[in-house]
């Protein structure tokens, strides 16, 4: 599949999205539930909005002096015995896991999901090098079964129906699996359980590291990270070099918002806060933990007017209440992040000039600033991309030319009042040429009046 | 005593599209016993360029309303998302002093204006537009409350929170996503004489898709004045 915005644009991969009825059904109802149990989990925390902010103070914090903050975390995590690694790409990232786990003569690689480790496309880079890399979150389960890209980022295989399900299960048990839940979970769960013990590598992602004691903090309802990061011999933390706390007391803050946010849990099922490696004497736990951390990008936006991006979450809320992924669908941003979140990401990750469409995914209607969880100004950055598209001519010429004509034809009345009324003599002659056009399609246009109000006013006794 | 004299901001859409709005505006603040003015030299906010990020030809349209206005009675529009441009991002992008906006429905709230009872018997959904209530702050109760005050009942539409799907260059450049967001909207939980906005755009929009579904649409001044 092509990027947005590239060669087929936002808004032919929207029209997919639009014309998939089932799909924009399960998006409707899955985001309205997640969106319903924020909005009634938020409505429980005492002073929400005073808590949003703190959460905002603390994401500030820990991405202001990012360099300085990373350095003390990779201290304290290699004191706790971990080994750190930096790596500036994507590329460099999968590479490096590459040889880890073939270094670890692994066959099985066992993940949990990690939104990252889709953005470095790091399957693929296992698959190569001749190893099996199982998702072990159930969404992100059936969508490798199927191999569709993930849907929503916190709800990957919304959309899969019951039957969609047993016939992925089936396949890849090598018997059939009825199509009731029970059945169902069953069934998924004997294929993973096989997995966890059996796989010689664990990945995760890190939903947060804490700055003064080096720690990992996983969120999650499955048990699947716990599971990924405490059988294999070897795990393997993934972490975007923005994803830090300063101390635990910060880590409680981000966690008192995060589930809610999300999902309208007060907390996730599963809350893990890794500290290093199995020590001597302890019964569970990895003999090795490998944490890399990932820049691909990332470090470009400090100090630039996107610095705020860095102090996401990923906890999906801002997807939940936008009417264009609502209707647009995940696909129609790429294969990674999607929603208001994405058409800011994804720009800033991949380069302007390879997906100019995504900072226009939005009618700037602002729902996603309500209901971010650190305040992002989702919108204000989109307009900044699109002052970038602008000013760094990656907008087409005609359009740049069709802006400054009308801005100087409307830089002073009188000239307005010429345009005004050359607009009315030429509308009827226009009107053919003007329902031709695209965005004419299904809509009654709406027409000049006979008298602008200026006129009227001027004519008034 | 003399009147108190307002300045009133038509904008482009009002201008060219809908007279008859910014007529009815003319009338609220006049029954009111205001005085308005309309400073002749104005032309429109510069948001569409703005929001296309095109910021060079928002500044240059944005000087209209700089020239043409003055800071010392208070402006009123007929237009939240004009509104909230003017009071949030004009000062910023030709780097001057805030004007005094008000929106309609706000101003009308605030000043205490009387409303007559034009629509008894009538019912009305309201469509809180976007920059009306997450840009500009007014409450989507205000401009209800003075659709009641006119004797309509106001029924709810069926998510207030999500967009039109109008969105300035949105419209243009997805038009299918915007059509589909018009549809949404337009889908009324109950049968309306009318669904009233407090923004052109909005309502310019909405109109394009009005047909398709049987209902009227109507801007926030038209239905205050009993023109439904």
């Amino acid at each position: 599949m092509s990027p947005p915005g590239s060669i087929t644009g936002f808004r032919t991969s929207a029209r997919v999205g639009l014309a998939d009825a089932h799909a924009r059904a399960a998006v409707a109802e899955a985001t309205d539930r997640l969106r319903d149990g924020r909005l009634a989990a938020w409505a429980t925390v005492p002073e929400v909005e005073a808590v949003r902010d703190r959460a905002e103070e603390v994401r500030q914090r820990a991405v202001d002096g990012l360099p300085e903050n990373l350095g003390r975390f990779m201290g304290a995590a290699e004191a706790a015995g971990a080994t750190v690694s930096f790596c500036s790409t994507g590329v460099e990232a999968s590479r490096l896991i590459t040889a880890l786990c073939s270094a670890a003569d692994a066959r099985l690689v066992a993940k949990s999901k990690s939104m990252l480790s889709e953005e470095i496309r790091l399957n693929e880079a296992l698959e190569a090098a001749g190893m099996r890399c199982v998702e072990t979150d159930l969404g992100e389960y059936l969508n490798q079964l199927a191999g569709d890209p993930p849907a929503h980022i916190l709800c990957p295989s919304l959309g899969k129906t019951a039957e969609d399900s047993a016939v992925l299960l089936s396949r890849a048990g090598g018997k059939t699996v009825p199509t009731d839940l029970p059945s169902l979970t069953r069934a998924a769960r004997l294929q993973l359980r096989e997995v966890f013990t059996t796989a010689d590598v664990g990945i995760t992602g890190v939903n947060f590291g804490v700055a003064e004691s080096g720690s990992l903090c996983l969120v999650t309802n499955e048990g699947n990270g716990r599971l990924v990061s405490s059988l294999p011999r070897l795990h393997i933390a993934l972490m975007g070099m923005e994803r830090l706390v300063l101390t635990l007391d910060d880590l409680a803050v981000m966690l008192a918002l995060l589930a809610s946010s999300g999902t309208g849990q007060r907390l996730s099922s599963y809350t893990t806060l890794i500290t290093g490696p199995r020590r001597p004497g302890e019964a569970d736990g990895p003999d090795e933990l490998h944490i890399v951390v990932v820049d691909n990008g990332r470090s470009s936006l400090l100090g630039s007017p996107y610095q705020a991006m860095l102090h996401c979450i990923r906890c999906g809320s801002c997807l939940n209440v936008c009417p264009v992924y609502r209707n647009a669908g995940a696909a129609a941003y790429g294969e990674v992040y999607s929603g208001p979140m994405g058409a800011v990401l994804v720009p800033l990750l991949e380069g302007l000039a390879n997906v100019p469409d995504l900072p226009h995914a939005s009618s700037l209607c602002r729902s996603c600033v309500d209901a971010c969880p650190v305040k992002i100004p989702i919108p204000d950055l989109l307009l900044e991309l699109r002052r970038d598209l602008v000013d760094r001519q990656v907008a087409p010429l005609w359009e740049r030319a069709a802006f400054a004509l009308w801005s100087l034809a409307w830089s002073s009345s009188v000239t307005y009042r010429v345009t005004a009324r050359l607009a009315r003599v030429l509308q009827p002659l226009l009107a053919p040429v003007v329902a031709r056009l695209p965005a004419a399609t299904q809509r009654r246009l709406p027409r000049l009046a006979l008298r602008t109000f200026r006129e009227t006013w001027r004519a008034r006794p | 005593m003399t009147p108190t004299t307002v300045q009133l901001f038509a904008t482009c859409l009002g201008d060219l599209l809908y007279p008859d709005v910014v007529t009815a505006t003319v009338r609220l603040l006049e029954e009111a016993g205001y005085s308005v003015e309309f400073p002749e030299g104005q032309v429109c906010c510069g948001q569409p360029a703005f929001n296309a990020g095109h910021h060079r030809a928002a500044g240059r349209v944005a000087r209209t309303f700089a020239r043409a206005f003055s800071r010392t009675a208070p402006i009123v529009t007929p237009s939240g998302s004009c509104a909230a441009f003017v009071q949030r991002r004009l000062p910023d992008l030709l780097d001057c002093e805030p004007f005094p906006i008000v929106e309609l429905s706000q101003f009308l709230t605030a000043e205490s204006v009387g409303i007559k009872p034009c629509n008894e018997g009538r019912t009305f959904a309201f469509h809180p537009s976007c920059h009306l209530t997450r840009e500009l702050g007014v409450l989507a109760e205000v401009p209800e409350e003075l659709l009641r005050r006119s004797g309509a009942r106001v029924v709810p539409v069926a998510r207030p929170d999500l967009c039109c799907g109008f969105g300035g260059v949105f419209a243009v450049r997805q038009p299918e996503l915007s059509v589909a967001m018009a549809d949404q909207k337009l889908t009324l939980p109950e049968p309306v004489d009318a669904l009233v906005t407090a923004d052109p755009g909005c309502l310019a929009h909405l109109d394009t898709r009005a047909h398709a579904h049987g209902v009227r649409v109507a801007h926030l001044a038209t239905a205050l004045t009993g023109g439904l």
